[in-house]
């Protein structure tokens, strides 16, 4: 047992079953983590490469930041440069854009829960455990028989992407004016076809009872008392291992509001800072380089750049840059969206007011399942006769801000036109909030105060503990640094 | 070398019934353009030959090529090519985490020296000796190498691991390099698209680990039976452009009716790609059919030939009615010339910005 004790530094890494690469080096006193320091290890200089271009063709730069996130991507982009045209879609041309920016969202929690994040709990570790068979059954990686269906149900709820965005990754249709796309009748009875499919899944096999009947809980009693489906499964593990306690966040919460249709979001904007609700100012936030490969100072996107220090200087440790609002750290994702909208099960799974490896589980399943609903709803009131696109003139200057939810959280694009060309264009991806590394104060990012506490056993090198806390939040790290 | 099972014995162990291998062969012999005298001839060498084992990596990228590849049109396709690949080393979807799944690397290309196919998905950047893509602490270019060294052929999965793709667009902050770049001892196929379409992956490795042979190559090194038409050749709006009839905006009535988007940047007809044949998402789209032209991802350097909505207005001169033949002539010298001017303008701008940003802060050392 002398080497548990002895304090030992660790790389864990690289993570498979997250979306690109990622190193942790681990700093271990006893048991448990003292230090964690997030690294990530792939740049691309997609910001570099947006300079001097013509706007429009963020369009089709930005989406392939992400194969995975793609939409988002063009969401953001198409927002920010309908911002610089001063327009906005017809409502069916936001009703569509909602439509399949909300499809990739759900195709991507669904990826997370059956693909990533499940096949952990299947592991030799956990062999004593009565779950243990029927986790493996359903859910080791690649074989389980619940991986293999989630991957037919993914495919065929994408079928949607197809008929109404042409091809998915990197969908074109999505524009500062609305979609290219006018869908017909029989593109809309395709749809709720295909939406009413995936319902069907869910409710059979991830909630065990009707989407609504998940949605209406409201307390964490309520909660832990459901045992149905797969969701059911984890709640059990979460309880055997107490992961309603596991990896604590920082206790703040940011969200850019998703889906608009009419001037509305379906998850509305905001902030929550300490149990306490607020408005989101886009012109408190700052990226910080402090711990980053990057040189410049501490600025607003609007005047950040990206330029990667060569010498790769020994404070730093990551190609990610901090990005902090009013100099805090947030955390964003699924349940702080929830959080903020007001969904009563949200609070009720705080722990300390931080989420948990519980609390953001929970958090994507309850949106798969008011997703679903809200998409029936678009998809119905489609008017097919309408105008899906409005004409956008790009204009040769101006200073514009594209915000959207991606499935892992804030995804913001910062865009100055200048002589008609881009001469900036930043993007502070969500996992750039929750995986920043330190900041100038030497306060750690979202994953890194995470990961303080994890217990850390025997010899383990990329230990249990950490791999669930880490994958609890999602990663997108090719989106993470760009 | 070690003995291997059979691709037979794979699936048979994976649960894959009799029938179900039967209909994968008749359906893989369709997909790839055979008659129905084959399968019966790939059933036989998947009976008897030893599989071929399939290590993928990933370099600079951002996944969509395995986000495209998970999604194959026919369940029964993806699910037999998945347990053929799956079973050495992937670290997308693997279950191994960390120095686990590196040491799986290793055991997998000591194991099958000469004998696996290398399959590569992204790519490396050079710039800082390769340190824009630190894989388990070492840059993706020497994992690459390492593991190129011992294999029977390279896949280069899309247009980051076959052409370069966005991440090498000017000023190529990293200077990412296709994979021919950096092993020049192998043969490569390349498989490009941003990403390539599902049935298109599905059909290239599934035709290498039945025939145990590559597919034949144009002379870019693209598998013929899915590189060697044109989008435009094979488009459904081609009617309209052969009539003369395009979309001028987004927003107007040519739009709504389906007209072609040859004056809205559409490069469809200096795509070659199977997306107006195959299409995506399971068959049901490609980007021309949801109103948006095509971007050309499967070309080299589509990425740097200048703004992707720059109107296309050389051929305002077609009456309604003209004839087809007569166009046909006339568009194949506007095309040409739009070609070229698309050379000269890509020249001339990629000397300005090299230039600019070398003075800046030296990035681009090639």
């Amino acid at each position: 047992m002398t080497e548990s004790t002895a304090p030992r530094r660790i790389l864990a890494g690289p993570f498979n079953r997250v979306e690109g690469d990622l190193e942790i080096r681990l700093d271990i006193e006893g048991d448990a983590v003292r230090a964690a320091y997030v690294n990530s290890p792939l740049f691309r200089g997609f910001e570099r490469i947006l300079e001097g271009k013509d706007p429009r063709d963020a369009l089709t730069i930005v989406p392939r930041i992400c194969g995975i996130c793609s939409v988002s991507q063009s969401v953001a982009a198409a927002r920010a440069l309908g911002a610089a045209a001063g327009i906005s879609p017809p409502i069916n041309g936001e009703r569509v854009t909602s439509l399949l920016h909300a499809v990739e969202n759900m195709a991507d929690h669904l990826t997370h829960f059956y693909l990533f994040f499940m096949a952990d709990f299947a592991r030799q570790a956990y062999s004593g455990w009565a779950w243990h068979g029927e986790i493996s059954r359903l859910f080791q990686a690649k074989t389980g028989v619940a991986v293999r269906q989630a991957v037919d149900a993914r495919a065929q709820l994408l079928t949607i992407m197809g008929l109404l965005a042409g091809k998915w990754p990197h969908t074109l249709s999505i524009q500062p004016g609305g979609v290219t796309k006018a869908p017909d009748a029989r593109d809309r009875v395709r749809c709720l076809a295909i939406m009413r499919a995936f319902r069907h899944w869910l409710e059979a096999n991830l909630v065990g009872a009707s989407l609504e009947s998940f949605i209406a809980l409201n307390s964490r009693e309520a909660l832990e008392a459901w045992s149905r489906g797969h969701i059911g499964l984890f709640l059990r593990i979460s309880e055997d291992l107490d992961l309603g306690r596991l990896g604590p966040g920082a206790p703040r919460f940011m969200s850019y509001g998703a889906y608009e249709v009419a001037g509305t979001h379906l998850f509305k904007a905001g902030l929550n800072f300490d149990g306490m609700p607020g408005i989101l100012d886009t012109r408190r936030i700052v990226e910080d380089l402090s711990h980053s490969w990057m040189l410049g100072e501490t600025s607003h996107p609007f005047d950040g750049s990206t330029i990667p220090d060569e010498a790769m200087r020994d404070e730093a440790y990551s190609w990610c840059k901090a990005p902090r609002y009013d100099g805090r750290t947030v955390e964003v994702g699924a349940f702080a969206r929830q959080l903020i909208d007001g969904h009563p099960l949200a609070p009720a799974l705080l722990h300390d007011g931080c989420a948990n490896v519980r609390a953001r589980v929970v958090g994507r399943a309850l949106e798969l399942a008011l997703s679903v609903v809200a998409c029936e709803g678009w998809i119905k009131d489609i008017e097919v006769a309408s105008d899906f696109i409005s004409p956008a003139q790009i204009p040769d200057f101006a200073q514009v801000t594209g915000l959207c939810e991606a499935a892992r959280g804030s995804l913001g694009h910062w865009l100055t036109i200048r002589d008609g060309r881009i001469a900036g264009y930043q993007i502070v991806a969500p996992t750039t909030w929750n995986f920043s590394p330190r900041d100038g104060q030497g306060v750690p990012g979202a994953l890194e105060a995470a990961l303080v506490g994890a217990r850390v056993t025997d010899g383990e090198q990329t230990p249990l503990s950490v791999q669930h806390i880490v994958r609890s939040f999602d990663p997108c790290m090719v989106c993470t640094v760009h | 070398m070690a003995q291997l099972e059979t691709f037979y014995d794979v699936m048979r162990r994976q649960g894959i019934s009799r029938r179900s291998f039967l209909k994968f062969c008749s359906l893989t012999a369709t997909a790839l353009g055979l008659g129905p005298l084959y399968t019966a001839r790939i059933a036989h060498a998947m009976e008897t030959k030893p599989r071929t084992p399939v290590i993928w990596l990933h370099g600079l990228e951002c996944t969509c090529c395995s986000e495209s590849f998970i999604r194959s049109a026919h369940p029964l396709v993806k699910d037999v090519v998945l347990s053929m690949i799956s079973l050495d080393y992937d670290d997308t979807l693997m279950a191994a985490a960390g120095h686990q799944a590196e040491a799986a690397l290793e055991d997998t290309i000591e194991k099958y020296k000469g004998q696996y196919i290398l399959a590569v998905e992204g790519n490396p950047p050079l710039n800082e000796d390769g340190m824009f893509c630190i894989i388990g602490g070492k840059p993706f270019v020497e994992q690459l190498k390492h593991a190129a060294q011992n294999a029977k052929a390279i896949i280069s999965w899309g247009s980051c691991a076959s052409h370069g793709c966005v991440q090498a667009a000017r000023p190529n902050p990293t200077r990412a390099v296709p994979v021919h770049k950096v092993i020049t001892d192998k043969p490569i196929i390349k498989v490009p698209g941003c990403p390539p379409i599902a049935e298109v992956m599905t059909g290239v490795i599934t035709y290498m680990l039945t025939f145990d042979r590559l597919p034949e190559l144009d002379r870019t090194g693209r598998p013929k039976m899915f590189y060697s038409q044109r989008i435009h050749d094979k488009c459904y709006r081609r009617p309209h452009f052969d009539a003369g009839q395009f979309v001028e905006h987004f927003d107007d009535e040519g739009a709504r009716r389906g007209y072609c988007l040859y004056k809205m940047g559409c490069k469809g007809p200096t795509t070659y790609n199977a997306c107006s044949t195959v299409q995506w998402n399971e068959g049901t789209s490609f980007p021309i059919k949801a109103g948006h032209g095509c971007i050309g991802c499967s070309e080299e350097g589509f990425w740097d030939k200048g703004s992707w909505y720059a109107r296309l207005t050389d051929i305002h001169a077609f009456g309604v009615e003209a004839n087809a033949d007569k166009i046909g002539g006339t568009v194949a010298g506007a095309i040409g010339a739009t070609v070229a001017v698309h050379a000269a303008i890509s020249a001339l701008k990629r000397a300005q910005t090299k230039s600019a940003s070398k003075s800046v802060q030296k990035m681009d050392t090639h």
